[in-house]
């Protein structure tokens, strides 16, 4: 009786366990797509841009609809930091969104999951693509994604903070960055740079020095993030953490947190994006600041250019002829540029780039995209490579040294590129 | 016929007691069935699942390429970052559980007591239970921020530091300020489950101790701490099982941190998952963290024995 008691309750801990074990399992396969009465119901997974991603999106279904009363889309947005993790489970539920806006798209091309542009678009649509955008969405020749927005980063600086610290000259160079920055920390309150290398961004911080000395993150058939130019940017970087010319804890640092205490006045330089011009004005309109191309090793112009895409899975491929009616309809260009302004990105398409060309906030960016540096998002390898950035850049700042962690990374790559 | 049926009676009766036996089991199928099924599709089967897919080659888009036997077993075991995580793992268990349960034997005691307004303080006790971990958990991760933390506030305020501090944003302060939140959200279970159990412990054998002339510490030990020893079990098992398994406190409070130092076995199947995008291995993790959950409780249930004198 003892015996089989305690046979039990070792069961019913197994159960327990068992119970408590997160084992990530989903099983349940809803009916995403079904065409009912000859409604076709699209699936739409997005990211956040801004808080307005949402009301935005929802205003360019709502008129979409209206115009086509047998297509209905089912909006799902979720944060940049889950967005690939749902998209990963509903994958595995086959449940793959019929329209995606994302980062990365070969790897889901190379497993064939994606249906070609042609498919999805009608021709006017894709001819109407920049050429440079259009080339970056091709994998093995064929092109799958629709570039959506374009972006670049520029040098945001603090002109209050610099004036009390006595920097005159707005910095051109690491060296002119370092000693400026350097100078803000000793002689004000605030910090001198904001290096994000927390998991939210740190492949775009470390993209943007990277390319500041010729770097950048491999190609299509290899990535390559430990070459000398790389490792000579990364010591660049660790310096200026150990010479406590960043806020603390560099390596934990998120992006968004970082630029929120720029746009509150406490931080002398940051990269920044287009939208944190808007924001800028929203939040702290009063801040004395300016925008500068981003600083170099020799001062040669450089960038972190970013392009996102927007792409489509293609099941059966039942739907795909009610999603090349939405691509129609949104990359028009009254929908599509009132979209990306409204976002305050770059215009991907010609007719769109004509439309905003007077738009002064967005300047500053516009000219420094032909000097942008990309990553490499048409390597299959480079989720992972981007993953092992968001896990391991941050060791920089904790005392591994630069050639350990790049390495790292670049072993991380390699058995994803296997 | 009566005459007849008589010598058979015996083996007649054996054997209607096992057919009653069978027809027991038969009878409350339909009534444990569903439970059955329940612990059959929410337990088995993902259990069965992921040690299935630990076996497999999975892409990083999620697709089942092949079988690749005991590889990824092979691969996490040759993991440099492992053993660090083991220990993590454990520093987090160890401490979290001991810390609770002492804490939560003194306010179980505590609480047993009659005062006024006992029943105010009890129900307080319950409120971090009530609260959503990930909730609580947040909010003492925005107090410790450096920049705009209330808690870093108040030590600059009085004195104690300079500027700032990033409790969150170091290995092992990061860790220290963790155990202290997993504490505060152990506490109220145990707490009951102990207070449960010291209401059972009979007046009269703590009188007795009296009249045999026992001190406050040793009537404690000697009587109360026995007598407590099942409440004991219970809560230091699932605790056990529940902060080694435990991912959304140290996710929001460490889960900005680079590199590995701060992983437990749990937070780096996540990471596994989310940055590696290794399906295939993270599943192998997950196996070893139950293997891991089963032995301890192996080893609890063949030491404590808490299962006898129930």
């Amino acid at each position: 009786m003892k015996r089989s008691k305690r046979t039990a309750a070792l069961a019913l801990s197994a159960a327990a366990a068992l119970l408590l074990t997160s084992c990530g399992f989903s099983g349940d396969k809803g009916g995403s797509n079904t065409a009912e009465g000859g409604q076709t119901t699209l699936e739409m997974l997005v990211p956040t841009y801004s808080t307005g991603t949402k009301a935005l999106w929802e205003g360019v279904i709502k008129d979409f609809e209206a115009e086509h009363s047998d297509i209905k889309i089912d909006l799902e947005v979720q944060s940049w930091e889950n967005i690939e993790n749902v998209l990963k489970t509903k994958l595995q539920g086959n449940q793959a969104p019929d329209i995606y806006n994302g980062g990365a798209f070969a790897e889901y091309a190379a497993e064939g999951l994606l249906a070609p542009a042609t498919d999805i678009a009608s021709q006017a649509t894709i001819d109407d693509f920049q050429p440079t955008f259009a080339d970056a969405e091709k994998f093995e020749g064929t092109q799958y994604g629709l570039p959506l927005i374009a972006s670049a980063r520029a040098l945001f600086y603090n002109e209050d903070l610099m004036k009390e610290a006595g920097v005159t000259e707005v910095p051109k160079t690491w060296d002119e960055l370092y000693d400026a920055s350097k100078a803000i920390s000793e002689k004000t309150k605030s910090d001198g740079y904001g290096m994000p290398l927390g998991n939210e961004e740190a492949q775009g911080e470390t993209l943007i020095w990277f390319a500041g000395n010729g770097g950048n993150f491999g190609d299509a058939e290899k990535i390559a993030v430990n070459t000398p130019q790389d490792l000579e940017a990364a010591e660049f970087m660790q310096k200026m953490i150990n010479d406590g010319v960043t806020q603390n804890d560099p390596g934990a640092t998120q992006r968004t947190p970082m630029l929120n205490t720029f746009i509150q006045g406490k931080l002398g330089f940051a990269y920044g994006l287009p939208q944190t011009v808007g924001q800028i004005e929203k939040e702290n309109p009063k801040l004395n600041y300016g925008i500068a191309p981003v600083a170099t090793k020799t001062g040669e112009p450089a960038t972190l250019g970013v392009a996102d895409r927007l792409m489509s899975f293609k099941k059966d491929g039942k739907n795909s002829a009610a999603v090349k009616e939405f691509f129609d309809y949104f990359y028009s260009a009254d929908v599509y540029t009132k979209w990306v302004s409204t976002e305050g990105f770059l215009p991907t398409t010609k007719s769109g780039s004509e439309k905003l060309s007077g738009d002064k906030a967005l300047k500053p960016f516009l000219d420094q995209l032909p000097n942008a540096v990309f990553y490499p998002t048409t390597n299959p390898a480079w989720n992972a490579t981007d993953g092992a950035f968001k896990s391991l850049m941050g060791e920089i700042a904790t005392g591994k040294s630069a050639k350990d962690v790049l390495d790292a990374i670049q072993a991380k790559a390699d058995a994803a590129a296997k | 016929m009566s005459s007849s049926s008589l010598p058979v009676k015996a083996p007649a009766g054996r054997k209607r007691k096992r057919s009653t036996d069978n027809q027991s089991f038969l009878s409350s199928l339909p009534w444990i069935g569903p439970a059955l099924l329940l612990i059959l599709a929410i337990v088995v089967f993902p259990a069965g699942y992921m040690i299935y897919n630990s076996t497999r080659k999975i892409s990083s888009v999620g697709t089942d390429l092949k079988s690749v036997g005991f590889d990824n077993f092979a691969t996490i075991f040759s993991d440099p970052v492992l053993p660090r995580i083991l220990l993590n793992t454990f520093f987090w268990v160890v401490s979290v559980v001991l810390i609770t349960v002492i804490l939560s034997l003194a306010l179980a005691q505590f609480l047993h007591k009659p005062f006024p307004g006992r029943t105010l303080v009890r129900m307080a006790v319950v409120v971090p239970w009530a609260a959503s971990v990930v909730m609580t958990t947040t909010v003492f991760y925005y107090g410790l921020d450096p920049n705009y933390g209330i808690f870093n506030h108040f030590f600059v305020q009085i004195g104690l530091m300079d500027e700032g501090f990033g409790w969150t944003k170091n290995a092992v302060p990061a860790m220290a300020v963790s155990v202290i939140v997993a504490i505060f959200v152990s506490i109220p279970f145990t707490t009951y489950t102990l207070l449960a159990g010291l209401q059972a412990v009979p007046t009269e054998t703590l009188e007795a101790a009296r009249m045999d002339g026992a001190g406050r510490w040793k009537t404690y030990i000697f009587v109360v701490l026995p007598q407590l020893r099942s409440a004991l079990a219970v809560s230091v098992l699932i605790n056990i099982i529940n902060v080694f398994n435990n991912l959304p406190i140290l996710k929001i409070m460490t889960g900005s941190i680079p590199g590995n130092d701060a992983d437990t076995l749990m937070t780096y199947i996540f990471k596994v998952l989310q940055f590696d995008r290794r399906l295939d291995l993270s599943s192998a993790l997950s196996v070893l963290n139950f293997a891991i959950v089963l032995v301890i409780v192996a080893i609890y249930l063949k030491t404590v024995k808490p299962m006898d004198e129930v």
